[in-house]
């Protein structure tokens, strides 16, 4: 059930559990693939996923704007009457939305505590694995509130797009501010500073497009051609951003 | 090559700290970077040749093992622990002049990032591979960064940047502390940085990649 809900804004706090991270999507994401890590970095994976709920601080929503509320051009689209500047490729993604759900996540601080506590301590290797859970965790969040999404949206008859952030695809990481602005404050306990980096910095945020006629499409980089992109990830699987 | 020096390489690219640490699984109970380091000093082996011969070589290999893609972040930190329990050993021959670093480094992540494990992971092989680094932390203002360079006569500045919001105030740290210090070399680095951003900004180099950052120290910048 949902945190609290008003207005077409809808907050949740899932549990760890309730994500399911994926100790093969960690280990695959830190580069190994075929399961071919050293054995040493599969045993602390082990022996941090189930420190997880202690350090976990979930929280995730989204806010869905009235239909019919958004425009969408070539390379942009408006949205209460603000122009957000995604580039072509989002745009195009977006086309036949006839709404959208603003939507943030994060693992909250304790994550990046404990992260920066260990490597203080002298591991590295610990500290770095937490920080890599971290990433999965968020990214886990935000697959587990698109579903969130879909369920609040069924009733309407309408579907979404993929999700689509702020770095993405030629979308400037400064027009976080605009998107923040369309939220309540602080919403999930996210704060922007002033280059626009979410704290805690483990958060995600983004658009999903809705309406009627909107689908979800295939792996994300695959619309996308911008050259020397560091998100660009090698393998064909779901798209998935680092926090 | 002295027997001794290629177990002390071995030891540093496979990550084998010491007898007791278990990995990797295939050299378990045998001697580490730990014991080999002190065998080679007790050996009368120069403490440059251990260090030229034995450890650098030995990170180098783990540098360019990295950027082909062939180990990952964890490997290099268990290189960079072998590494350091050696370092270990040398650390009285820095401190009695008889060893020096290659020259100094100071590093960070510019105004406004808050990213650190890149920035720690780069320097980890760059004092591998003989420099002393420097590490101002995240959030650094230009100011910061040439308080650093004064108090470093003829050091290299290296910059770390892991936003585009956040790039920008790289060029802002290279014109400060070039405005002062017009012979600092000054790297960047980060993911969306790239070689024509640091020419743009009037960086000297760039890299995608610790050992690249490595090869810009060892090749372009004039030691202490």
């Amino acid at each position: 059930m949902p945190e609290s809900s008003s207005l077409d804004v809808v907050m949740f706090s899932p549990s760890a559990e309730a994500l399911g991270v994926d100790r093969d999507l960690v280990v695959a994401d830190l580069g190994y693939r075929n399961g071919e890590a050293p054995d040493m970095v599969w045993e602390l994976v082990d022996d941090l996923l189930p420190q997880l709920p202690a350090h976990v601080e979930i929280r995730c929503g989204f806010r869905i704007l009235p239909s019919g509320s958004i425009d969408v051009g070539d390379d942009s689209f408006t949205a209460n009457g603000m122009q957000f500047s995604t580039g072509p490729i989002i745009a195009s993604q977006l086309k036949r939305s006839t709404s959208l759900a603003l939507f943030v996540s994060t693992v909250g601080l304790q994550m990046e505590r404990w992260s920066a506590q260990l490597m203080a301590e002298g591991d590295m290797m610990k500290g770095f694995l937490v920080d890599a859970l971290a990433s999965e965790v968020v990214e886990r969040a935000s697959v587990w509130l698109e579903q969130r999404v879909v369920d609040h949206i069924a009733p309407r008859g309408w579907k979404i797009t993929n999700r689509y952030s702020p770095g993405y695809c030629d979308w400037a990481v400064s027009e976080q501010q605009k998107l923040f602005s369309l939220l309540p404050h602080q919403f999930c306990g996210i704060t922007l500073t002033a280059s626009s980096l979410m704290v805690p910095i483990k958060s995600l945020s983004g658009i999903i497009g809705l309406g009627p006629d909107v689908k979800r499409g295939a792996f994300q980089c695959s619309i996308c051609d911008l050259k020397d992109c560091y998100r660009r990830r090698d393998d064909p699987g779901p798209a998935k951003e680092k926090a | 090559m002295n027997e001794l020096l290629e177990s002390l390489t071995r030891c540093v690219e496979r990550g084998k700290v010491n007898s007791k640490s278990p990995y990797p699984p295939d050299l378990k109970g045998q001697d580490g970077a730990d014991e080999f380091a002190r065998k080679a000093i007790d050996a009368g082996i120069p403490p440059q040749e251990i260090l030229s011969n034995g450890l650098i070589i030995g990170m180098q290999r783990v540098g360019e093992r990295f950027r082909n893609k062939e180990i990952f972040v964890p490997d290099v930190l268990m290189a960079a622990k072998a590494m350091a329990a050696a370092m270990g050993h040398l650390k009285p021959f820095f401190q009695s002049d008889i060893l020096k670093h290659k020259g100094t480094i100071v590093i960070g992540t510019v105004l406004g990032d808050l990213h650190d494990i890149g920035k720690k992971l780069v320097s980890m092989v760059i004092e591998g591979a003989g420099w002393e680094v420097v590490d101002l932390g995240t959030d650094v203002s230009p100011e910061k960064f040439l308080k650093a360079v004064d108090e470093h006569p003829g050091c290299v500045v290296g910059l770390s940047a892991l936003l585009t919001t956040t790039m920008v105030n790289m060029e802002s740290t290279v014109k400060h502390v070039k405005a002062k210090h017009p012979n600092v070399k000054v790297i960047i680095g980060g993911a969306p940085v790239t070689e024509e951003f640091a020419l743009k900004i009037g960086a000297d180099g760039y890299s995608s990649d610790p050992q690249g950052a490595v090869e810009f120290l060892n090749s372009r910048c004039t030691p202490n």
